[in-house]
């Protein structure tokens, strides 16, 4: 098979393994979520075409390995009718991958699955200048990494203090992990560092006098990060953001940038070393107008 | 009457929230119990007690220790 006749497959998740001949199959998953019938379907198609063995990837995808090249598209016929589809490499947008979210989580702040499902349906699969990854937390305990990814999203609750019921006892202050607050309580004053704030929500949930209270609950977004060779981690752009269509739009316009910017073979993180994040907050503020 | 005193400062969380909820098992509502405790258990203990009903009605501190006065309120749910 030709150089050209390898990477249409590895494009459409068919990955050339060590041995010749052999392909390891990369699926689509979406947030790590699998239906019992559809683990089923790619169980039987790991026995028949494979050697029944299955991968889990670092990022919640789903490999299945040793399948020989004449079984690749009765493999992928296989799979469809349980609604399992083939996955995605070379410069595209990959696997959205998410924690389980608000719905199951008792520290989740969104519904993680829910905006995965969305960014998924909208930008997987879709050609940009290098891979792309998205990955979505639905609070900042950050179980999904979303600074490890090209465009990472946080589950983020955002403080406000309300003068009138404080009594100053320092509680918040002690329980800020980030240091953001500090308390001059001989001239009645609490500031609130928003660069330093973390969005954990833990001033509010310890405040005893409830005067620390919910300013905004959303999504909040961290751009350029990557692993691999040389590993950088995401900075976070925009203020936070309220609802998953405002998330989705400022992903979306982050893309756009990528694809305006980005040089082939080029991850986000490089690019902006050359832009600045200056640059893509300008650009995604008049894009979307949003905060 | 002097007000129950618990200290929790040598323990570490369940224990913290163990034995804050038995402390106030021994108290009728609306009673009071204080509780000597370190920063590191303060949201813990804190928003387990908001959870149940109670309210903190006092705070006080001497460096890194806490002490709460804790009121268990008629309407708690435990």
């Amino acid at each position: 098979m030709s150089e050209a006749g390898y990477k249409e497959l590895k494009k459409g998740g068919m990955m050339r393994q060590a041995e010749a001949g052999l392909f390891s199959v990369r699926l689509h998953v979406v947030g790590g979520r699998l239906a019992t019938p559809q683990l089923r379907a790619i169980q039987d198609a790991a026995d028949r075409f494979g050697r029944g063995e299955i991968h889990l990837t670092s990022r919640q995808g789903v490999e299945i390995p040793f399948v020989p090249q004449d079984s690749l598209s009765v493999l992928k016929e296989f799979l469809a009718p349980s609604g399992v589809g083939v996955g995605v490499c070379g410069p595209t947008v990959r696997t959205v991958t998410a924690c389980q979210g608000c719905r199951v989580c008792p520290s989740g702040v969104i519904d993680s699955p829910e905006l995965a499902e969305a960014v998924d349906r909208e930008l997987y699969g879709k050609p940009v200048p290098h891979k792309f990854k998205v990955g979505i937390s639905g609070c900042v305990n950050n179980c999904m990494k979303a600074e490890e990814n090209d465009a990472g999203i946080k589950g983020w609750i955002e403080p406000r203090w309300e003068k009138s019921a404080c009594d100053f006892c320092g509680i918040c202050e002690a329980v800020c992990p980030s240091k953001a607050i500090v308390i001059s309580a001989g001239d009645g004053r609490l500031v609130i560092d928003p660069e330093l704030c973390i969005g954990c929500g833990d001033c509010i949930t310890s405040c005893p006098s409830g005067s620390m209270r919910e300013k905004s609950r959303g999504y909040r977004i961290f751009a350029g990060g990557k692993f691999g060779r040389r590993p950088s981690l995401g900075k976070r752009i925009l203020g936070v953001l309220r609802t998953k269509e405002e998330a989705m739009e400022a992903i979306l316009a982050v893309l756009d940038f990528f694809r305006v910017h980005g040089k082939p073979r080029e991850r986000f993180g490089d690019t902006l070393q050359g832009t600045g994040y200056p640059a893509l907050e300008t650009f995604v503020k008049r894009r979307t107008g949003l905060g | 009457m002097t007000m129950p005193l618990l200290d929790i400062t040598g323990d570490v969380c369940p224990m913290t929230f163990v034995k804050v909820k038995m402390g106030l098992q021994q108290i009728a509502p609306p009673g009071k119990l204080n509780v000597r405790l370190k920063e590191e258990a303060l949201k813990n203990v804190i928003s387990s007690l908001k959870a149940e009903g109670h309210r903190v009605t006092n705070v006080s501190r001497e460096g890194t220790i806490f002490l709460l006065e804790v009121e268990k309120t008629s309407g708690a749910t435990k």
